[in-house]
């Protein structure tokens, strides 16, 4: 397999009781982009998503990290690698302060989760990561807040920084959009852009305005395969895919 | 005489026979408990106690008001039933939105409180329900004699249960019934009452739970406690079957009864024991159930509680004033008692380790406890070792069973979970009560206290009481500061959200699975030590209703609080003291407080009284900045 692809998928399926939510899927994500996958609802854009990060396993297909073979791999494992995920549904730990959710992400990095007798609080290097996060975030003044108690937006913002903590080579966003207002979603596209930067990224969204302004390229599913593939003005323009997006309702 | 395999045929299809008509009734049971769950979320505990009173009430008709066994076949499922329909109404309703362990804790309270009044009030010990006259005798097959009440069983339960599914999978109303249970706001849109439904399936399941007391008074002796032992099977049965679908419930009922049967015939010893081992290979096989899982629904609308962290440095202040206080206690309160309460204080602080922080709410650690009392206990008697290592050694071995256990009982979560555990517990008291070296109903007794170290003599009340002192602090300090620590926070990170903290890269189930190893360890040395301090070491550690008492004990103190395990532990423990001449009463009491504690009162005393303690001191800052009330301060980290 090339090793300049981030994330690569060959021949991926997954079915759920006789349905294909997923049905042989080719799909490459290249190393260095802001990829988007887009699509009408029940395309199976999730699915593909929950297979690439491990959360569900495939029927069949293979999936490579930068050549390696990681099909057999948990999402722990992979996550190992420099590939994590967001959720659609804004994951935060919502038990814990926002600080705290910060430094738990900063933990296994750091080689601290199995410290079973010391203090989160004594671990300089993390409280340092964890304030710089903070304030790049812009999440400094709820520090303290548990993360259950903050707002939509907040939390998103949260999550995304949680991810970040972890410095990954490779994010891969659900629906990064999902219930956002239209403020917090200028300062949500901008701050993955500026993350990155260095690094690969693949999303899966609804709003078209974000990913024209995101993606360098965009994958187009529906019923489970893909229809088109490309850079945004190109795929976009298509007659086939105009149609599969008016002929079964807009998003 | 006809043998096979090395039995005599006719033992054999007796055998057959006794485990088709057990199967019959775990059969009507996890089938009551299938739909039940499916509808509400609500593992109903009380399913083995109305059992029990549809047996008791079919014997207090004919003994009392002189109405036979087939009247009591139609009126006793309407009355239970009834009974079911208004606890659905006015107390189980207000669980809806809670967590679904809530509900488990609710009727396990509930369960206790049947239990407690029926045995006050008829004695514990069975009473005779005899055949009706039309059902008497039996006829010869040839092959083996087949009474006819047994025949009338079987046939009785085949027909309820596939009456049953037939309703639910073939007609209307049960195309409502499965549609509420996917989607309750659709189909209340649609025009359906769903809690009118779900009020009357409630009803439904508990009357079929009478029905089959009523089917089975004939058949065991009518008792306060014929459902206790039987739901914990049952609860096994559940798990090997999965929960998934209501004939997967009827043929596991069934085959479980037969596996048991089969076994009564070729391996006696193991009778009892089967269903718990085909429970544990089915889940390392095929941990969803045979018939696959109904997954418990998402809390979508998850209260968040206060996370009362305190600092570091108010903790270590907070442990020294107790420290100090308990070493100073024998001076005004009896050191026994003292002992007592600290060792329960440590089990239940143990508990709150994964119950509280990992909110994995295990319904069997008596196990830990009791296994450890036993090994210790032996280990001091029998091998004659000096008593720190009699403790280590009953650590030590429950660790190794909270290790075997939790690698089998963390495979499922949530209320599987606490079924699951319950279920080992429950083999483990058969164990106990089987295994030569634990003296069986008696239990051991006269176990030396010996020399710590060879030099400390424990027979002195001062150095038995330091002893007990040092252990419950050990144990104390060591949990506190794994609350504390990364892991700790990983822990409470898992609980929250499993799989964001597999997606942070954390392989969480060796998380989960060593913090209930520890907790079981733990557990083990309050057993083990707890042994050698009482000298003796009996079945009541390894009883569920040790399970009951160490969850009693936690969520009336203040589940996830550092401190309310140790509160909730000395008033159980001063109940049982002071109050054991009410007998019975004291049970009925520990069901009330589980109700209590889980309809106005989930956070504890300790909880309940911190978050008091905060609200109160934030008022003058609440005016000013009305959300700073809800959020705990901290300390800035490290500058």
């Amino acid at each position: 397999m090339d090793a300049g692809h981030a994330l690569q998928a060959k021949s991926l399926s997954r079915e759920f009781g006789g349905f294909f939510a997923v049905r042989d899927v080719d799909f490459t994500l290249h190393r260095g982009s802001i990829q988007a996958v887009i699509g009408p609802n029940g395309a199976g854009k999730s699915t593909l998503f929950n297979l690439l990060t491990k959360h569900i396993a495939p029927s069949s297909g293979e999936i490579f990290h930068e050549g390696d073979d990681v099909t057999g791999l948990s999402m722990p494992a992979l996550a190992k690698r420099g590939v994590v995920r967001s959720f659609q549904i804004s994951a935060v730990f919502a038990s814990l302060t926002v600080r705290q959710n910060l430094e738990l992400a900063l933990l296994r990095p750091a080689g601290s989760a199995w410290d079973l007798l010391g203090r989160v609080t004594g671990k300089r290097a993390i409280a340092e990561r964890a304030d710089a996060l903070l304030e790049r975030f812009e999440l400094g003044e709820c520090a303290e807040s548990l993360a259950g108690n903050l707002s939509y937006g907040r939390k998103r913002v949260l999550e995304l920084a949680t991810t970040l903590a972890l410095e990954p080579r490779v994010l891969l966003l659900d629906e990064p959009m999902a219930g956002l207002g239209r403020e917090d979603i200028g300062r949500v596209t901008d701050l993955i852009r500026e993350v990155g930067e260095g690094r690969t990224i693949l999303l899966v969204e609804h709003n078209m305005k974000v990913v024209a302004d995101l993606a360098d390229r965009i994958t187009v599913m529906v019923r489970g395969r893909i229809l088109a593939e490309g850079p945004y003005d190109e795929v976009s323009a298509r007659a086939d895919v105009v149609a599969a997006y008016t002929g079964q309702g807009h998003d | 005489m006809t043998m096979i395999l090395g039995v005599p045929a006719a033992v054999l299809f007796g055998q057959l026979l006794l485990g088709l008509i057990n199967g019959a009734f775990y059969a009507m049971l996890s089938l009551g408990l299938a739909v039940i769950f499916g509808m509400m979320n609500i593992v109903n505990f009380a399913h083995g106690a109305q059992y029990m009173l549809g047996a008791m009430t079919a014997w207090l008709l004919l003994t009392y008001l002189g109405i036979g066994y087939w009247w009591a076949l139609l009126l006793v499922p309407l009355m239970v039933g009834a009974s079911g329909l208004l606890l659905e109404r006015f107390v189980l309703r207000r669980l809806y939105r809670l967590d679904h362990l809530y509900g488990m804790l609710l009727t396990f309270g509930l369960a206790l409180v049947l239990q407690g009044l029926l045995t006050n009030a008829f004695g514990s010990s069975g009473q005779p329900y005899s055949i009706p006259a039309e059902l008497m005798g039996g006829r010869n097959l040839g092959f083996m004699f087949l009474p006819n009440y047994r025949a009338w069983v079987i046939a009785a339960s085949l027909l309820v249960c596939l009456t049953t599914w037939y309703v639910i999978e073939r007609t209307r109303l049960g195309a409502y019934l499965r549609a509420a249970t996917e989607n309750p706001m659709l189909v209340q849109a649609f025009g359906i009452r769903v809690p009118r439904m779900i009020m009357l399936t409630y009803g439904a399941g508990v009357g079929l739970a009478a029905l089959a007391g009523v089917l089975a008074a004939p058949v065991y002796q009518v008792g306060p406690t014929m459902g206790a032992d039987l739901i914990i099977v049952v609860f096994a049965v559940v798990v090997i079957g999965g929960m998934g679908s209501i004939m997967g419930s009827i043929v596991t009922g069934f085959l479980v009864g037969l596996i048991e049967g089969l076994t009564k015939a070729f391996y006696p010893e193991l009778s009892s024991t089967v269903v718990f081992v085909v429970m544990a290979v089915v889940l390392m096989v095929r941990p969803a159930g045979l018939f696959g899982s109904k997954p418990e629904q998402a809390q979508n609308h998850r209260q968040v509680l206060d996370g009362a962290s305190t600092s570091p440095r108010t903790q270590t202040i907070q442990f020294l004033v107790m420290a100090a206080l308990f070493a100073a206690a024998p001076l005004v309160v009896y050191p026994g008692f003292m002992m007592k309460a600290m060792l329960f204080a440590l089990f239940a602080c143990a508990f709150n380790l994964i119950a509280g922080y990992g909110k994995l709410v295990s319904f069997g650690h008596a196990m830990f406890l009791g296994t450890a009392g036993y090994v210790s206990g032996h280990a001091a008697k029998s091998w004659g070792l000096t008593p720190e290592l009699a403790v280590l050694a009953g650590t030590a071995a429950a660790a190794l069973l909270g290790l075997a256990s939790g690698w089998l009982a963390i495979r499922r979560s949530g209320i599987y979970f606490a079924m699951v555990t319950l279920a080992f517990a429950q083999m483990i008291y058969f164990v106990a009560l089987q295994a030569p070296f634990t003296g069986g109903e008696d239990g051991l007794q006269a176990i030396p206290r010996g020399h710590l170290f060879g030099l400390i003599d424990l027979s002195r009340p001062a150095n038995l009481y330091g002893f007990v002192l040092a252990i419950f602090l050990g144990g104390f300090y060591l949990i506190m500061r794994v609350v504390g620590s990364p892991f700790g926070l990983v822990l409470r990170g898992i609980s929250d959200h499993e799989t964001r903290a597999q997606s942070l890269g954390l392989e969480t189930e060796r998380f989960k699975l060593v913090a209930f190893t520890l907790s079981a360890a733990l557990s083990g040395l309050a057993g083990a030590t707890k042994a050698i301090t009482s000298q003796i070491a009996t079945l009541v550690d390894v009883h569920w209703s040790m399970s009951g008492e160490v969850l009693l004990m936690t969520f009336l103190g203040g589940v996830g609080t550092l401190f309310g395990p140790v509160v909730g532990a000395f008033v159980v423990v001063a109940m049982q003291n002071y109050l054991a001449a009410l007998g019975q009463w004291v049970i009925v009491l520990h069901g009330t407080i589980f109700v209590l504690c889980v309809l106005i009162f989930r956070r504890g005393i300790v909880g309940e009284a911190s978050l008091l303690l905060r609200r109160w001191s934030a008022r003058p800052a609440a005016a000013a900045h009305p959300a700073a009330a809800l959020t705990p301060h901290r300390q800035p980290a490290g500058h």
